[in-house]
């Protein structure tokens, strides 16, 4: 099967014809990736800020990620569900689109980073969350996430102007 | 003068014809500079909510969160009115007929005026009545949210 042809599969699946065909389904949607984006990215900006110092130092960073946690994954599984819909819409085009292979890329690097500071320093954020200074390990995971979120942001905002001629 | 003819005038300035003469990604980047603005002021509210509505960072005395959340709105605000202003100047014409555009200006003054007067009140008092919170939090999400969801409109309508 060639990409082409994935795409094509992915493009004719009921759910990418009814969004694409709908006048309202797909500014709906989109609607909902933005809230997603700001449940997601806005609240991991936060842990993020708070990692690298420049939110809430004197809470413990197990408190701050003990509270945002579940509304950041909530987040994360609304802007994906609804990413994973707004793809099918426009498979054809997406799929040999650079900047959306980019953005993919970027996101497993920030799930992988993320997956690394859970297993490395949230199992036992009891041991460095009093620090005044956190462990340069932390601060790093906080920049990377930091940057590999923005890089997908950005990604995900300029699929439009680069995929016009598509 | 009628608004109108207002749009029309800053259409047609000067500043609004350089930003066309730019590349279509320098459009890129100015609605990249909005949707982080957004991102900003959106989580910001939405940590404050939280708080409120006694869902997280409860620990955290209200005067102090929103003194650290504070300075992130007004960064993503300014963030939001210089990029919005670039991306509005180019096309004000094509705008003034829109009624998603009225409406989500209508909501953005309800929003600074509430953030201004009712917001500064109750979020300067170390405990607020469960249901005064309450009630600022679904007020705060409604109004920013629904300036969000109207945004994300505009350009479809």
């Amino acid at each position: 099967m060639t990409l082409l042809e994935i795409g094509q599969w992915l493009n004719d699946t009921e759910i990418g014809v009814t969004v694409r065909e709908s006048v309202y389904a797909f500014p709906i949607i989109e609607g909902a990736h933005l809230i997603g984006l700001a449940l997601s990215l806005g609240l991991i900006l936060f842990v993020d800020l708070r990692l690298t110092g420049y939110f809430l130092r004197e809470v413990p960073v197990a408190s701050i990620l003990h509270a945002l946690r579940r509304w950041l994954l909530l987040g994360f599984a609304l802007t994906l569900s609804t990413g994973v819909v707004l793809f099918l819409a426009e498979a054809t085009k997406l799929i040999f689109l650079p900047v959306f292979w980019l953005k993919v890329s970027l996101i497993f690097f920030a799930g992988i980073n993320a997956l690394w500071f859970e297993l490395k320093w949230g199992r036992r954020v009891g041991n460095w969350h009093q620090l005044t200074v956190l462990p340069t390990g932390v601060r790093f995971a906080g920049w990377a996430s930091l940057l590999l979120w923005f890089g997908v942001l950005s990604c995900g905002r300029l699929i439009p102007y680069l995929g016009a001629g598509l | 003068m009628s608004v109108f003819s207002v749009f029309d005038q800053l259409q047609n300035s000067d500043i609004s014809t350089a930003i066309s003469r730019q590349d279509h990604l320098f459009g890129a980047g100015a609605q990249l500079l909005h949707i982080s603005g957004l991102i900003l002021v959106l989580s910001s509210i939405l940590i404050v909510s939280l708080r409120l509505l006694g869902l997280g960072l409860v620990q955290v005395p209200l005067p102090r969160l929103v003194k650290a959340t504070g300075k992130f709105i007004w960064l993503g605000l300014a963030l939001l009115a210089i990029s919005g202003v670039v991306i509005f100047l180019p096309a004000a014409d094509h705008y003034y007929p829109n009624p998603v555009f009225w409406l989500k200006f209508g909501l953005l003054a309800f929003a600074i005026v509430l953030h201004l007067t009712w917001y500064r009140r109750v979020t300067r008092q170390e405990s607020v009545k469960p249901l005064i919170a309450r009630g600022t939090a679904a007020l705060l999400l409604t109004t920013w949210f629904g300036i969000a969801y109207a945004a994300r409109f505009i350009g479809f309508y």
